[in-house]
């Protein structure tokens, strides 16, 4: 019975693995086109920069995001102080705004004439120039920034879910607060950080948006720059086969450090009691904290709000917008739905069955997440219209391939609550004598719930923002937000851009509320 | 958990029913366009106002598009290509992804502006002209090539080189002047700029009009789309290479193609007809203020008249042919 159920869930996992490595296969296949000149030719000239260049900004991201989600993380999920809420929403929101209207953004802030450049002239008048952000630490600002969010989502549910004991016993032992944090609360945190920056790093190695911007020569914008400006498509693919096997050896070492420590949670009967925030702690919290909010969202959507408020005077704004909207959201929950249910396997499998199979299962999984837009998009086409060219012309490519895309995310995010099930809980059930369909139902996913929605909003709200593969693939004529604003701001419309930039936040706030809500009632 | 499932499937459900219908109706033209959608729909409302047709724009980079034409060929939906720079015209012409236009469209389109075989023909024209500030002495600028003079060091403002204008351009400037001149331009221009590129041409005016830099390289209405916002900013185009024995202005097209496999292949020809004609010319042209490709048909009164141009005498198929033989170019020479 056992076996049975597990070779259905084994067979599942491998159909669903097949379809997100059909982007793999076809990159695969392009660069096996690359002649060997031509492979030595990337490897002396381009491979060495990018290589530093790619690492170089995927390091700095993940320290800049650990700096701000942690302490973050720490200071809302460990004092208790007026607005919580608020700073908790605040530091969420990040979330809603796509790395390349991030890149825009600040790009026009610290322009000469932008908020930002005037107030730095004004501050510090001509001895000190402007902070050029058309360079690798501006990428690397705008990424933090974009990301951090990540982070301190997961590190915050880790802490208040910690259990206060290891660190009361730390502390009867005589060490600092400073001591605890570093010798207790940080390794016990270490599995969700390791989760969290797998994620943050996977968006940096895959991110277009900012770094086309910037200008910033990774290999997403070199892939990039192969396809569209030289239509060499062999050449973007094997610069692809070399991200993938930089993300697969980052993934690999990752799930290493994290294989090595497994906590399950135990009783949760005692909680955490945040400590109230004294007068001056609560200065101190609103100042780090409304540092962070300002560049990361308030800043941000005040210039939005200005722009959309400039356009709505001109009259800028049509029905249309309302269109954009629609497409926009229905394309995220359809694909986020699709998404968390074909992780879901995945994940399961992975959790219950340490092989050397479930590994690889896992790890094709996330190729998808790592491959530029443009690729996975190429893949997609490619394969449905060589065996299924009847499906062709609808949203089913797009669908596929968003799914491909962002089902790494799903399987991260649902695998992580499904790790911190005790087994004994389903064990209990099966005991009982609840069949494993009725048990996967009944016990196990009402536990993982949380995790579930979680995985939901986070593909839902990375769907919302995806530009790459949606500008091409989706249906004639269904434009949404993010094509949108690409469409405006390559012609340097900031008037009309600004508009669908607002909605796109507006439409992921019910998500982030759903998930914030979630969260609370699984704390 | 059962009423989360129950609410998540009745989500599911009014998300299906509510798909639009994404195929389109049978007389509805399908464009892929690499244009900015806002100088397309002008031209097209008014023709369909006047043949009933509709137009749907499926707009991305033309790049992209073309790719994407490419690797659908017989199941693509598109039945014109239109693009901004006539190097990605050629590009698809070269790959076999169109079919020739009838003559009564190429005939009235200048020869120079459209592909040989009347794969494809040009719409409007872009110079690519030199800006700069009117404070500034820059009396001994009147060519391309004077940007790498070293009077100019960190005072010139070009876009990077990835930039689909500037590659264009500098083919251009390979065919006309010859590879060896044009390195040494770039390498002086690499120099000159400073380590600073821009991402964009909008800002290249931006910093000539603040004095920041003096001189720039961009294509023409650039520097009209400037003056529209702020009339008074000190800045003046040069139209460069216009003396005796220099090569003349570098010159870009937008232009249209019909899909090799359209299925509306009547409606589409008479969308071209539309786009050549004089009104369509004008309506094309003007939204941007281009040059019209017809003859006869009047620039944007703004612009420096055509009749006055010295136009380098490269064929705009060329932009295609030579492309990556540009890009190897300005990789060897290492411009940012």
């Amino acid at each position: 019975m056992v076996i049975k159920q597990f070779s259905i869930l084994s067979g599942v996992t491998g159909v669903v693995v097949l379809i997100a490595a059909i982007p793999l296969l076809f990159v695969l296949y392009s660069s096996f086109q690359l002649s060997s000149e031509r492979w030595i030719g990337l490897w002396s000239t381009r491979l060495p920069d990018l290589l530093a260049n790619t690492l170089w900004l995927g390091v700095v991201v993940a320290i800049g995001c650990l700096l701000l989600g942690v302490s973050s993380a720490w200071l809302i999920a460990r004092r208790q102080f007026a607005g919580r809420t608020l700073a908790l929403w605040l530091m969420v929101l990040p979330l809603a705004i796509p790395t390349y209207v991030f890149a825009y953004i600040y790009t026009s802030l610290l322009a000469d004439d932008g908020w930002l450049g005037m107030a730095w002239v004004a501050l510090f008048g001509e001895w000190l120039a402007i902070p050029d952000i058309y360079t690798g630490w501006g990428a690397a600002f705008i990424l933090s920034l974009a990301g951090f969010s990540y982070v301190f989502l997961l590190a915050r549910v880790s802490l208040m879910q910690a259990s206060p004991s290891m660190e009361e016993a730390a502390r009867m032992q005589g060490a600092t607060p400073f001591e605890v944090f570093w010798r207790v609360q940080l390794p016990l945190l270490r599995p969700a950080l390791a989760a969290a920056l797998a994620v943050v790093v996977l968006h940096v190695l895959s991110d277009f948006g900012a770094v086309s911007m910037l200008q910033y020569q990774t290999f997403t914008l070199s892939i990039y720059t192969q396809m569209e400006g030289r239509m060499d498509h062999q050449a973007a693919a094997g610069l692809s086969l070399v991200l993938v096997m930089m993300s697969l050896t980052f993934l690999v070492l990752e799930r290493f450090f994290r294989n090595r420590q497994r906590y399950f949670s135990s009783s949760r009967a005692r909680r955490f009691q945040a400590r109230k925030a004294s007068g001056h702690e609560l200065v101190l919290i609103w100042s780090c904290l409304g540092l962070i909010a300002l560049f990361a969202f308030i800043l941000p959507l005040i210039w939005v709000l200005h722009w959309s408020w400039q356009a709505w005077s001109e009259e800028l704004i049509g029905t249309e917008f309302w269109d954009y909207t629609r497409n926009s959201l229905l394309l995220g929950v359809i694909a986020a739905s699709a998404t968390v249910i074909v992780a879901l396997p995945v994940a399961l499998y992975h959790t219950r069955i340490r092989s050397w199979l479930s590994s690889c299962y896992l790890h094709l999984s996330s190729v998808g997440f790592v491959l530029p837009g443009p690729v996975v998009a190429l893949g997609a086409i490619t394969f449905v219209l060589t065996q299924l060219p009847l499906l062709y012309g609808g949203m089913v490519v797009l669908l596929m391939a968003l799914v491909v895309r962002f089902l790494p995310l799903a399987v991260q995010s649902q695998e992580a609550a499904l790790q911190q099930l005790t087994p004994s809980i389903e064990q209990a059930g099966r005991v009982l004598g609840a069949g494993p369909l009725e048990n996967l139902w009944r016990v196990t996913l009402p536990m993982v719930r949380g995790g579930m929605v979680t995985a939901w909003v986070l593909v839902f709200i990375d769907v919302l923002k995806e530009l790459p593969a949606t500008l091409i693939l989706r249906p004639i004529g269904y434009d949404t937000l993010p094509v949108r604003i690409w469409i405006e701001s390559s012609e340097e419309m900031l008037e009309l851009a600004a508009p669908a930039a607002l909605m796109l936040i507006l439409a992921t706030l019910p998500a982030l509320w759903i998930m914030m809500r979630a969260e609370r009632s699984r704390c | 958990m059962m009423k989360q499932f129950k609410n998540l499937g009745l989500m599911l459900l009014v998300a299906l029913m509510a798909m639009p219908v994404v195929q389109a109706a049978d007389d509805e033209l399908i464009v892929y366009s690499g244009r900015s959608d806002k100088f397309v729909k002008p031209v097209i409302k008014a023709f369909t106002q006047e043949s009933g047709i509709k137009v749907l724009l499926h707009s991305a980079k033309s790049t992209a598009l073309l790719n994407k034409l490419k690797v659908e060929g017989e199941r693509t939906q598109a039945d014109l290509y239109l693009s901004n720079d006539a190097g990605n015209l050629q590009l698809g012409s070269d790959m076999g992804l169109f079919q020739p236009l009838p003559a009564s469209v190429t005939d009235v389109i200048d020869p120079k502006l459209r592909a040989a075989d009347g794969s494809w023909v040009g719409l409007s024209a872009r110079a690519r002209v030199l800006v700069a500030n009117t404070g500034v002495d820059t009396h001994f600028v009147t060519s391309i090539f004077d940007l790498a003079d070293p009077r100019l060091k960190d005072r010139i403002a070009v876009t990077h080189s990835g930039n689909g204008s500037f590659i264009a351009g500098v083919t251009v400037y390979m065919e006309a002047a010859g590879i060896e001149k044009t390195r040494n331009w770039l390498k002086g221009v690499k120099e000159n700029a400073g380590g600073r590129t821009f991402d964009k041409h909008s800002k290249v005016v931006k910093a000539v009009a603040s004095g920041k830099r003096s001189v720039g390289l961009v294509n023409h209405y650039y520097i009209y789309r400037h003056l529209d916002k702020k009339p008074d900013a000190p800045i003046k185009i040069i139209v460069p290479d216009q003396g005796e024995g220099e090569m003349g202005v570098a010159w870009n097209v937008a232009g249209i193609a019909m899909s090799k496999y359209s299925k509306r292949k009547a409606a589409a020809e008479k969308f071209v007809e539309y786009l050549v004609s004089k009104k369509g010319q004008q309506l094309f042209a003007e939204v941007n203020r281009e040059y019209p490709a017809r003859k006869g048909v009047a620039a944007s009164a703004e612009i420096p008249p055509l009749e006055g141009i010295k136009v380098a005498p490269v064929a705009m198929s060329e932009l295609g042919k030579q492309r990556n033989a540009t890009i190897d170019l300005l990789e060897a020479v290492g411009m940012p």
